[in-house]
């Protein structure tokens, strides 16, 4: 074999895979063929095409998924393509953001990966058709409205329970990804105001770069550099189950207090069985839902749909021990298992 | 013998010389929860790196280790939680899928003759690609279910105190140490990593020899994956083993094997991955932020490859 057949059957691999890669992100939820629907004051509303981008591929999207579909069945005029790059990169969602451009979409909504550096990206999708941001905002740029929860705000409540928790304070570590990240910076911001002027300390952010294996042997480090650190905070969904792990390998539980971010099965386990104090979780159900809701009313002439400050937060909740049984039922609801 | 193991001699030196200075700094590195942590780290990443090694002997490279981490724990969840298959027939099920896939990497590599930096990074794209869309873009994991807990105690347990990560490690360090420093398969091996046309002039079954490689590192990537899977105890598809591979190859040049092909073994290898575990861990020890975590695995890295050339330069002279 010539090396100009090897080198092209290699390309073709690459393209394959990559074709492999990017064709399973995109599922359209087709609802409605006609152009025109009627709604309930008895006005024709528009048949709208509506995108709706998340930032990566997990179970927490899967929720929000259930969301724009509960609100396409209550808005049979609207038709929203659920995407979700693959990798969970800005390049991949840039790419996502033009074809769904290209496709001629009335309203976009967004979840943008690198806010900061997205700018260009959100602008230029604003210049041509209604584009809001969810789950996580892009305040610098032309989006209309951000549907999701305050960051800066679930941290106090997480800040509050911590001091329910450890009422004489003590010195407590915090564990995330990225520190840069903006929601892990809103987070821990939040912890920090909500703790100003008691006695606990908030000792150091250990970062992990989303590697569960290093997240949880970040973990066993600082218990064993700390035999009596008082509390462990997870920042990112995956460090609440990995401190949970952690704890159990050393045989701490009980003996330290954790608190922690969204609804991972372990994290809801861990506050069962006692050994998480709270878990502070976000509802991306209603961001799916209001964002579509958000989205169809403005593109209908409800300019009073969007909040006068651009704004609408979705509150946070803290789950205790005694929540968790109801709120896994709702949550497998959601998810589609019985 | 000492010409033969300077490399691994100088790696060790570097070793000693870290775990003294960490000791030194806090005295709690050489406690038994730490030693009994790293052990477990030093198991896990241990035994895919000696994979590694053996395909880089070869003259190859095995890019897609980390995606397959993520396929093999996400089929081994789905495996044991969802489809309820008993553990004996789950856990060699997982590895055999490992090793069929490192089958496939070695048949395209020595039948198709196409280049193992294509195939196995092929397989990166690939195996994430179907570790996503087989767990549907949600993280499996094992959580309360029941019927596999023997699995589950074994795969974190510890024998005597020594992790079983570890314990496995040694087992398969010596196993690959005979077959690779004391086997006629051993000197192929290194045969057709030096010098491929020659070997295969020689007699040597040379296609054979490098796709059994492949099926070793994708073996061992099977065992790995499963005990970093009952680690994490969660499995996101996106991102579960995530450039891992890279661990592996680090280890292996760490521990004296040539990217060219020819040179390495399998004590190398174990001291290269206890170095960058002893890294990432003193790390955490010292209180050195978090952000610096790659900067200082690298420089040291750097330092210790550095050392090493200088030293052997002084050596030839």
């Amino acid at each position: 074999m010539t090396t100009k057949t090897i080198k092209s059957i290699s390309l073709a691999l690459v393209l394959v895979a990559l074709c492999g890669c990017s064709s399973k992100d995109s599922t359209s939820t087709s609802n409605s063929t006609s152009s025109g629907t009627t709604d309930k004051s008895g006005a024709t509303a528009k048949h709208l095409k509506l995108a709706f981008v998340t930032n990566n591929a997990s179970d927490y999207w899967t929720i929000a998924r259930k969301g724009v579909e509960a609100a396409q069945k209550e808005m049979p005029n609207v038709d929203v393509a659920f995407r979700m790059p693959a990798d969970g990169s800005p390049a991949a969602q840039q790419q996502i953001v033009d074809d769904e451009l290209a496709k001629g979409v009335d309203g976009m909504a967004i979840s943008p990966t690198d806010p900061k550096n997205q700018t260009d990206m959100i602008n230029k999708a604003a210049g041509q058709v209604f584009v809001i941001t969810q789950d996580s905002d892009a305040p610098n740029t032309n989006r209309a409205c951000y549907v999701g929860s305050d960051n800066e705000a679930a941290g106090k409540q997480l800040g509050e329970e911590l001091k329910k928790a450890l009422p004489n304070g003590g010195n407590v570590m915090a564990f995330v990804g990225e520190s840069d990240a903006q929601n892990a910076h809103d987070r821990i911001q939040g912890v920090k105001d909500a703790i100003a002027g008691t006695k606990i300390v908030i000792e150091d952010v250990r970062l992990d770069h989303a590697d569960h294996t290093k997240a949880k042997s970040n973990v066993a480090d600082v218990l064993v550099k700390e035999p009596n650190i008082a509390g462990l905070i997870g920042i990112w969904s995956y460090n609440g189950p990995a401190i949970y792990s952690a704890v159990q390998d050393a045989g701490k539980v009980g003996k330290v207090q954790i608190l922690c971010f969204d609804e991972e099965d372990d994290t809801l386990a861990g506050v069962k069985a006692g050994a998480i104090y709270a878990t502070v979780v976000q509802q991306p159900y209603v961001f799916g839902h209001d964002s579509v809701k958000m989205m169809n009313a403005y593109l209908n002439g409800d300019k009073s749909a969007v909040p006068a400050n651009k704004l609408d937060y979705i509150p946070t909740l803290v789950l205790h021990k005694a929540d968790i049984d109801a709120y896994k039922d709702k949550l497998n609801k959601l998810r589609g298992k019985s | 013998m000492t010409k033969k193991f300077s490399r691994e001699i100088g790696i060790f030196v570097l070793l000693v010389i870290l775990c003294i200075f960490v000791q030194s700094m806090n005295h709690r590195f050489i406690s038994v929860t730490n030693l009994a942590n790293m052990a477990r780290l030093i198991g896990m990443y241990g035994i895919f790196s000696i994979g590694a090694a053996l395909v880089i002997i070869t003259g190859g490279i095995d890019l897609s280790v980390g995606s397959m981490f993520a396929l093999l724990g996400v089929l081994l969840s789905i495996a044991l939680v969802e489809k309820h298959w008993p553990a004996v027939i789950a856990v060699p099920a997982v590895i055999g899928v490992g090793a069929f896939l490192g089958y496939i990497h070695g048949v395209l590599i020595t039948r198709v003759k196409l280049q193992p930096f294509i195939v196995t990074l092929c397989g990166l794209l690939i195996y994430r690609g179907l570790a996503q869309f087989i767990a549907k873009d949600e993280t499996k994991g094992f959580g309360e279910a029941k019927g596999f807990e023997g699995l589950k105690s074994f795969a974190t347990g510890a024998i005597f105190g020594v992790p079983i990560q570890f314990v496995l490690l040694i087992i398969i360090a010596i196993i690959c140490g005979v077959l690779l420093h004391g086997c006629v398969y051993g000197r192929r091996l290194y045969a057709v990593g030096s010098n491929e046309v020659a070997a295969r002039y020689s007699g040597i079954a040379t296609n054979r020899i490098v796709t059994s490689a492949y099926v070793i590192s994708g073996l061992l990537a099977g065992i790995a994956g499963i005990l970093f899977a009952f680690y994490t105890n969660s499995i996101s598809p996106s991102t579960h083993g995530s450039s891992y591979e890279l661990y592996g190859i680090a280890a292996a040049v760490l521990g004296g094997c040539s990217l060219l092909g020819g040179e390495g073994s399998i004590i190398g290898v174990l001291l290269g991955t206890a170095l960058l575990q002893v890294l990432q861990n003193l790390v955490n020890l010292l209180g050195i932020p978090s952000s610096l975590n790659f900067a200082v695995v690298g420089s040291v890295i750097l330092i210790g490859v550095v050392a090493d050339r200088v030293l052997s330069r002084r050596r030839v002279r």
